[in-house]
């Protein structure tokens, strides 16, 4: 598969292409795309599920008190299903009153999450701490297990995983919450494994001694010739279940698949578009910088 | 790749850990029993509540754990179901109470301080003489920043030493609610310790049959209380109005009787507004609460959910259905793409399916909407794990070994690949695991379990199944395989330029 394809020497069409897509998310994201939900920023979300009366938005907004109902964010689940998110709601007494008044319009159950601001703050370090704890603790695994030169590529592609699906993530204006970390974190770990497929292929192939540069590019591309088909079909395995999640699961789930479904994508991609080209510039680099030191 | 005599004990050892699997999930117990759902899957609620020193100090490990211990036994006065009180980290604990109807009184009685204050009431807001001022009840916030503003600039006011509480209570008519404010010392004359063990009751005042909930006191309290008393007696005496004794819970005046007599042991908490008295499950919350002792700590909700059971239902339906139709599509895909192998493969799967459920019901893991993505994952982990062998064992073919040696060959050099794989993904999940809470956990213990799980079945069980299929004379061809003519001969030119 894929006989003819340079996966290192042509970099720059491969940077480029991501280069374009995470710019899109950039934008996206400055423009203040990425839709926090409430476990990032506090607040209530109100969940009605089998609603008997089908309502307009104004309608719902009504049911609403004045000084929340045009900071509500309304959604729509399904066919009988509304989510409501609103601002901090002062007191336990006022969120039963907004329950009982939304459970009486809708005639239909009436589900409420609750955060407050400080605890939405806490889940955010912590969400932030996990992101950077895996990074840190998968490259010095891969530093340990192959060398720093293959760490520093996995970086790389990882980095590029997670900005493209938070960018996509605000390109589409799906809610950013707690799960939506969960899938980020799963991605990867999923595109680590990806690029350990391949970095396992290039060490069993590499020559023991000496360095070359068109000869260890070669070896790059063969390696990853030998593998591709595995990683494809891996993508696909992992896929199928996902997106079967993304049209049956609700709110929650599909959100996840989303996430999922994008950093998958985006995983396969860098690993083998990413990952190793970036393993052949930093080795080339290296060489370079090895005999102009020698050279003095 | 062991001998036929080998592979025959793994498979007789697997079909035991099969009966085991389905003993615990068919016949234990019913089928839609034996699997521990979620809160989010059948509904209920879930608070999460963190603790705090009124003057701000820190809390230690001990308050939260006795402050834990107390929510738990709050709750177990409900008579609620199997509620899961869990100290979360140095100052946070999780209650989660599956199926509960009245959320909002539960939440009330798990987070309330219950700190019990008798105050002498220094005074009162002046509209008290023409009777309280009754306000609708988004109007009542607003209405005590007035009063505090007025009771600031009495003479009995004097910052530092003494504080503005309210009292709220509902009018019988329904039409509002009665606010009233009054000026008590910062300290007060008596704390719920002097309230005897189970102190507090719920009765019935044998002269107007209105229900009030009777506190008695310890007979140190009750000495303390008449000193008190005499005392507000006394003052009432030089200052020529009535002595008012505020009963407060939390900083919230509960009722502020007028004293005529110097008091004993035996106090109560009664609202004469009402033609009832005090309403009944006001009643019941206050009694619930008295009993079970303050809370050493102040408890903040700081993150709520409640699921009712037909959303819960829902997301159980859709989750259930993803899996299920993900889970065959993978199936018929290897089948597909690996033929012979394929149905090894989807053998394999099975299997894993049916002990992850196994241990799912026997560690017993409580399975939580993102559990069920976790599974939903790790169905294609565990496909991967065997996609990575037989990619290699067609390789092995295509290089012109025959069927035998290219299975043994696939298992040699794939098994380091899938476990370094693996480890990563395990890394992640124990980083997941540490550094989150609730149902994220969940997520990431199904996921680790999953990755093992996976493993396990790729190298010992399908390898097992794959020796016993290559021994028993079975020609599998390499097309059997899934390996096209064609590719081999490609592959043989690549070798010969």
């Amino acid at each position: 598969m894929f006989e003819n394809v340079d996966f290192v020497g042509g970099w720059k069409l491969y940077f480029s292409l991501s280069g374009i897509l995470l710019l899109a998310g950039v934008i996206a994201i400055a423009l203040g795309g990425l839709n926090l939900g409430i476990d990032f920023q506090g607040g209530a979300q109100f969940t009605v599920a089998n609603a008997e009366r089908q309502l307009s938005d104004a309608q719902i907004r009504a049911a609403l008190p004045d000084e929340i109902a045009g900071e509500s964010v309304i959604t729509t689940l399904g066919e009988n299903g509304y989510e409501i998110r609103t601002p901090v709601i002062s007191g336990q007494q006022e969120q039963s009153q907004i329950r009982d008044s939304l459970s009486r319009a809708f005639e239909g159950e009436v589900s409420v999450t609750t955060v407050s601001p400080a605890f939405g703050q806490q889940l955010r370090n912590q969400a932030l701490q996990a992101v950077v704890a895996a990074l840190l603790i998968i490259v010095a695994f891969i530093s340990f297990r192959f060398e720093f030169a293959f760490a520093l590529a996995a970086m790389a592609a990882l980095v590029h995983d997670i900005l493209m699906t938070i960018g996509f993530y605000a390109i589409v204006g799906r809610e950013v919450s707690l799960v939506t970390v969960v899938a980020v974190l799963t991605v990867l770990g999923y595109s680590i494994y990806d690029t350990i497929i391949i970095f396992d292929r290039i060490r069993e192939n590499a020559p023991t001694v000496g360095y070359n540069r068109r000869r260890f590019d070669e070896m790059i591309n063969r390696s990853i010739r030998q593998v591709v088909r595995r990683s494809i079909y891996t993508s696909v395995f992992t896929l199928i279940p996902i997106t079967a999640l993304l049209i049956f699961g609700e709110s929650t789930l599909s959100d996840f698949a989303f996430a999922l479904l994008v950093g998958i994508v985006a995983g396969t991609y860098s690993s083998i578009f990413i990952a190793s080209p970036v393993l052949s510039l930093y080795k080339a680099w290296r060489a370079g910088k090895l005999k102009a030191a020698r050279s003095t | 790749m062991g001998s036929r005599r080998n592979n025959l004990i793994v498979l007789a050892l697997v079909v035991v850990l099969l009966g085991v699997a389905a003993y615990f999930i068919f016949i234990k117990e019913p089928v839609t029993q034996s699997t521990q759902l979620g809160l989010d899957l059948q509904g209920g609620v879930s608070a999460q509540l963190k603790g705090s020193q009124s003057g701000g100090g820190k809390v230690t490990r001990s308050e939260i754990v006795q402050a834990a211990d107390l929510i738990r036994q709050r709750i177990d006065r409900l008579g609620v179901a199997e509620p899961d009180v869990r100290v979360q980290s140095e100052n946070q604990i999780v209650v989660q109470i599956p199926g509960v109807k009245n959320p909002d009184e539960v939440i009330r009685i798990i987070g309330s301080t219950a700190q019990l204050g008798f105050y002498q009431v220094l005074a009162s807001d002046p509209s008290l003489m023409e009777g309280p001022q009754v306000v609708p009840a988004d109007e009542v916030e607003k209405t005590e920043q007035d009063m505090e503003e007025n009771l600031k600039d009495d003479d009995a006011y004097e910052k530092g030493k003494t504080k503005i509480l309210f009292e709220e209570t509902p009018t019988p008519k329904g039409d509002g609610i009665s606010v009233v404010g009054y000026i008590v010392p910062e300290n007060p004359g008596l704390t719920g310790d002097s309230l005897k063990q189970n102190g507090a009751n719920v009765e019935f005042d044998q002269t107007t049959g209105k229900r009030i909930v009777s506190l008695q006191l310890t007979s140190e309290g009750g000495r303390q209380m008449g000193e008190l008393t005499q005392q507000m007696l006394a003052d009432a005496a030089t200052s020529g109005e009535p002595a008012r004794l505020a009963i407060a819970l939390d900083q919230d005046i509960q009722s502020a009787p007028t004293v005529e007599e110097p008091l004993g042991q035996n106090i109560s908490i009664s609202n004469n507004g009402l033609p009832e008295g005090l309403p009944e499950d006001e009643a019941k919350q206050l009694e619930t609460v008295l009993n079970t002792g303050a809370l050493p700590v102040n408890m903040k909700v700081i993150s709520e959910t409640t699921v009712g059971p037909t959303l819960g239902l829902s997301s159980l339906k859709s989750g259930l259905l993803a899996s299920l139709v993900g889970f065959g599509l993978v199936l018929l895909l290897l089948l597909v793409i690996y033929r012979a192998l394929g149905i090894v493969a989807d053998l394999a799967l099975l299997i894993y399916a049916l002990l992850l459920w196994g241990l799912i019901v026997i560690i017993p893991i409580t399975v939580t909407l993102p559990g069920i993505a976790g599974i939903v994952l790790s169905i294609g982990v565990a496909a991967d794990a065997n996609v990575v062998i037989f990619e290699r064992i067609k390789e092995e073919i295509r290089r012109g070994k025959t069927p035998r040696s290219a299975i043994q060959a696939g298992y040699d050099k794939g098994y380091r690949a899938i476990l370094d794989g693996n480890i990563t993904t395990l890394i992640t999940a124990f980083i997941l695991f540490a550094l989150s809470s609730g149902s994220v956990r969940g997520f990431a213990v199904l996921l680790a379990i999953g990755v093992v799980l996976s493993m396990f079945t790729a190298i010992v069980i399908t390898r097992a199944l794959l020796g016993i299929l290559s021994d028993r004379g079975i020609h599998l061809s390499p097309a059997l395989m899934g390996v096209s003519k064609a590719s081999i001969a490609t592959a043989e030119q690549a070798r010969v330029r």
